[in-house]
């Protein structure tokens, strides 16, 4: 299904071929281990190389290619997988097929896009200072936006104290004192290093067949002055325990937060047991805490829980009146030690596990849902595909389930209240 | 059933109204295993006011959205779990002029299929279980007086607004929830949930044949009683207030402006306005137009920017929303820009390359089973066949773009909201 070729050393394109999609997609990026002094800088980078090329310099040039290429859309994109930062540009475009006679899609998108990674427009010789000045003002912007969301900016403020040394506390786009520090001297040298030294991942869902694709994108990589690095691997979480934080904001409306842990990360067999027990537990609107807390009890109006695989993390957040607190965490708690103790019936385990399946067996019906599997997990370490995965979930037993949620700890608690 | 072609997009769609009134729609999806499903009625919140033979009726607002969470209560049963027992996830939204059911599977379609169909039809209320939805409902009215973009759009709404019900909350308030009662609920589910005023779309690789038979099985006929509603609402073209703000915890100023237009007839015609109201948007500004560009280097807006076309039943309005320090700015902007354009025109080619991208964008949206559910039951209301888009693009001429602008842009049709950041408390 999925096709890997190596264009040079450290530089993986895989593809998906398939033509039943109206849309294919592209996506490239630089592979960072993510850490303090970089986020922000690997943040700033994606969103400087769609200010201009050399023959489309500004961004009313680039949006007018892109309307000829039938309105084809190009985004920056910044994940975090694990321990890893990644970098680059994704971009969505019509397939060839839709397009009037003559007309091609993929293989002007193709090199527009490499016009867009490796010729920015530059200013003696590095990236303009009114470009980086109004970047480095988005990305500060969308750092904190986030305060606009407190759902959030709870999660994240969690997280941010559970993780005290994980590369988990650090906030995806970075911390405003590092976007501060940024000038357009050290943006491109921090640009030159990426491109020199990342290892790279590629990724295309098409029509098209892979010989082609690689045909169309190997050229563009060629002339790059390599000398590529390979990322340590990754890890689990092994940070002492967070403590209980609350914080006061001006709203109608409290955010708890509760963070466990558990050894179990994507890498370990018990993988497909502990996102059992997660959507038992907290996932989606038959589990537990769902049913219990916000259906039965009225407590909240959202609750749920998420786990994150690349780490051994649980996270459950809830929106929930101020003085609801000390009852919904008792609850929460009541509910895991109901799932550890395998208290829950046949029926919900069996939602549990249809749940999970009916997510991945949608995966191969929508491109970005695709590469988004493929990219993520390749990068995490977890190297199963879909079907493999679905085999897994449906082989999870009463008891494994229970053994894992019975693994989760309690680390750390963050109360958003208000101020009245 | 009618099968229609669309050669250009490569899509078909069966349609047939079944002998109980019912309308379905149905998109295949061949190969793919997800199937999605939308159950919607011609109902939202803006709908409070009609008559069942002959007699009138007002209902409290937010009665629309309360009606929806209603619905998913049956006797003995939990509707959630059986969708989640079949691995299917079902939901439910309400907007101003319409409420959709929706579920997504990969198995067991048909069942969760019958399940939908059973519970939506099903009107199950009792005094207890009405009393209790106010705590939660309370509950999400207060997630959204916390939610700037929210806010933002609904002081729009009050600003520029005077009769038309879009100037108030989809959710209602605490006030008017409170004066819900099974009563009405039952009134409006048997109002605006017969059959002929809905409609039964479903994407994905199903056997029609049975959606139809299941349809029939459990929907019953429409009642032989008439329903009128209030769906013309008296409004001058002028706004009421020019400006309007509220302080919020944000980072910035956020910024929505409206230009409150004609609303649009329904059909074909209705359609097309929209289309010159969304390329009107995108030639003055647009990420192509070159105000974008300025206000963009100027540093008046960013990334967040955007507009375009917005519409609901009675209402329609041109509008642009982004973050900004200086929204007056913004707003001045555009108001310039429209008279140097509606002078100089747009130009053929650009008004080519303006179409092309449009139309790419919307065949890119097909690929979304939701954007296409979506669509289809929403334009359907309207009285159009979405696949038809195409045509209707190649169409449009640069004069009507230009005279759409001229009569829409003007400052006493212009609305300002904006949420400023909350004041340091000293």
């Amino acid at each position: 299904m999925i096709q890997t070729i190596e264009l040079f050393p450290g530089i993986i394109l895989r593809c998906c071929r398939s033509d039943r999609f109206k849309q294919g997609c592209l996506s490239v990026q630089f592979l960072r281990k993510m850490c303090r002094e970089e986020a922000a800088i690997n943040a700033l980078i994606p969103a400087l190389l769609l200010r201009g090329t050399k023959s489309c310099p500004d961004l009313r040039a680039i949006t007018l290619r892109l309307d000829d290429l039938y309105g084809a859309a190009v985004g920056t994109q910044v994940r975090r997988v694990g321990d890893y930062q990644t970098t680059g540009l994704y971009c969505g475009f019509m397939e060839d097929a839709y397009a009037l006679p003559g007309d091609q899609v993929l293989e002007p998108m193709v090199a527009f896009l490499g016009e867009l990674l490796f010729c920015p427009v530059l200013e003696n010789g590095i990236f303009r200072a009114d470009f980086v000045e109004s970047e480095k003002r988005n990305l500060s912007l969308a750092i904190e936006a986030q305060r606009n969301d407190k759902r959030v900016y709870a999660a994240g403020r969690l997280l941010e104290k559970m993780c005290s040394a994980d590369s988990f506390g650090i906030p995806r786009l970075g911390t405003r004192e590092e976007e501060e520090k940024i000038t357009p001297q050290r943006a491109y040298d921090h640009y030159r290093k990426v491109l020199r030294e990342s290892p790279v991942e590629i990724f295309y869902v098409g029509a098209a067949q892979p010989e082609q694709v690689a045909a169309l994108i190997k050229p563009l990589f060629a002339r790059l002055d390599r000398s590529y690095v390979n990322l340590p691997p990754q890890t689990g979480f092994s940070d002492p325990p967070g403590g209980s934080h609350c914080e006061e904001m001006d709203v109608a409306q409290g955010r708890l937060g509760m963070g466990f842990v558990t050894d179990i990360t994507l890498r370990d067999h018990r993988f497909a047991a502990m996102q059992v027990a997660n959507v038992l537990f907290g996932g989606g609107m038959t589990s537990k805490l769902f049913m219990q807390i916000r259906e039965e009890q009225s407590l909240c109006y959202d609750i749920g829980s998420g786990y994150q695989g690349s780490k051994g993390i649980v996270t459950v957040t809830a929106g929930i009146d101020f003085d609801k607190e000390a009852a919904v965490k008792a609850q929460v708690l009541e509910l895991l030690r109901q799932c550890a103790a395998g208290e829950f019936t046949e029926e919900e385990l069996i939602s549990a596990k249809q749940a999970l399946i009916s997510q991945l067996q949608g995966i191969h019906d929508s491109a970005g849902a695709i590469e988004n599997y493929y990219v993520s997990g390749v990068l995490s370490g977890m190297d199963k595909t879909p079907e493999e995965y679905i085999r897994a979930v449906e082989k999870v037993t009463a008891e494994a389930a229970a053994q894992a949620a019975g693994t989760l700890q309690l680390h750390t608690q963050y109360f958003l209240k208000g101020v009245r | 059933m009618e099968v229609r072609n669309y050669p250009e997009l490569k899509e078909t769609v069966l349609w047939e109204v079944l002998p109980n009134g019912l309308t379905v729609a149905i998109v295949p999806r061949p190969g793919f295993t997800r199937k999605l499903c939308y159950f919607a009625t011609d109902f939202g919140s803006i709908h409070t006011a009609f008559s069942v033979d002959g007699k009138a009726y007002t209902v409290p607002e937010g009665i629309a959205h309360y009606l929806e969470h209603k619905l998913f209560d049956m006797p003995g049963r939990d509707v959630s779990a059986e969708f989640a027992a079949m691995g299917a996830s079902v939901n439910a939204f309400t907007s101003y002029d319409m409420t959709a059911y929706h579920f997504t599977c990969t198995e067991h379609f048909e069942d969760a299929l019958r399940l939908l169909l059973e519970f939506v039809s099903t009107p199950y209320f009792t005094p207890e279980s009405v009393q209790k939805e106010q705590g939660i409902i309370g509950q999400e009215i207060g997630m959204n007086e916390d939610a700037p973009e929210t806010q933002i759009f609904e002081l729009l709404m009050q600003a520029m607004y005077r009769d038309h019900p879009v100037k108030e909350p989809i959710l209602g308030t605490v006030e008017s929830i409170s004066e819900i009662t099974p009563e009405t609920l039952n009134l409006c589910h048997r109002a605006f949930y017969r059959p002929d005023n809905m409609l039964l779309c479903v994407v994905g690789d199903v056997d029609a044949q049975q959606v139809k038979k299941i349809a029939l099985q459990v929907i019953p006929d429409a009642p032989e009683e008439t329903v009128t509603s209030t769906r013309v609402w008296q409004e001058e073209l002028i706004v009421p207030k020019s400006f309007t703000s509220r302080e919020m915890e944000v980072a910035m100023p956020m910024f929505q402006l409206g230009f409150k237009c004609q609303p649009l007839d329904r059909g074909e015609a209705a359609v097309r306005r929209e289309i010159v109201g969304e390329l009107a948007a995108e030639a003055l500004f647009g990420e192509a137009s070159r105000l974008y560009l300025n206000l963009y280097e100027k540093g008046l807006i960013d990334a967040s920017f955007g507009g375009g076309f917005e519409t609901v039943e009675g209402m329609a309005m041109l509008t642009a929303s982004g973050d900004s320090d200086c929204p007056e700015k913004v707003q001045d902007a555009i108001l310039q820009e429209v008279s140097r354009l509606t002078q100089q025109g747009i130009g053929e080619e650009n008004l080519l390359r303006m179409k092309r991208s449009a139309l790419g964008r919307r065949i890119r949206g097909l690929d979304s089973f939701d954007s296409v559910c979506f669509r289809i039951c929403a334009y359907y209301f309207s009285g159009f066949d979405y696949f038809r888009f195409p045509a209707l693009y190649r169409d449009v001429t640069e004069q009507e773009i230009l005279d759409f602008l001229k009569e829409t842009v003007r400052t006493d049709r212009m609305s300002l909201s904006v949420i400023y950041p909350k004041k340091e408390e000293e």
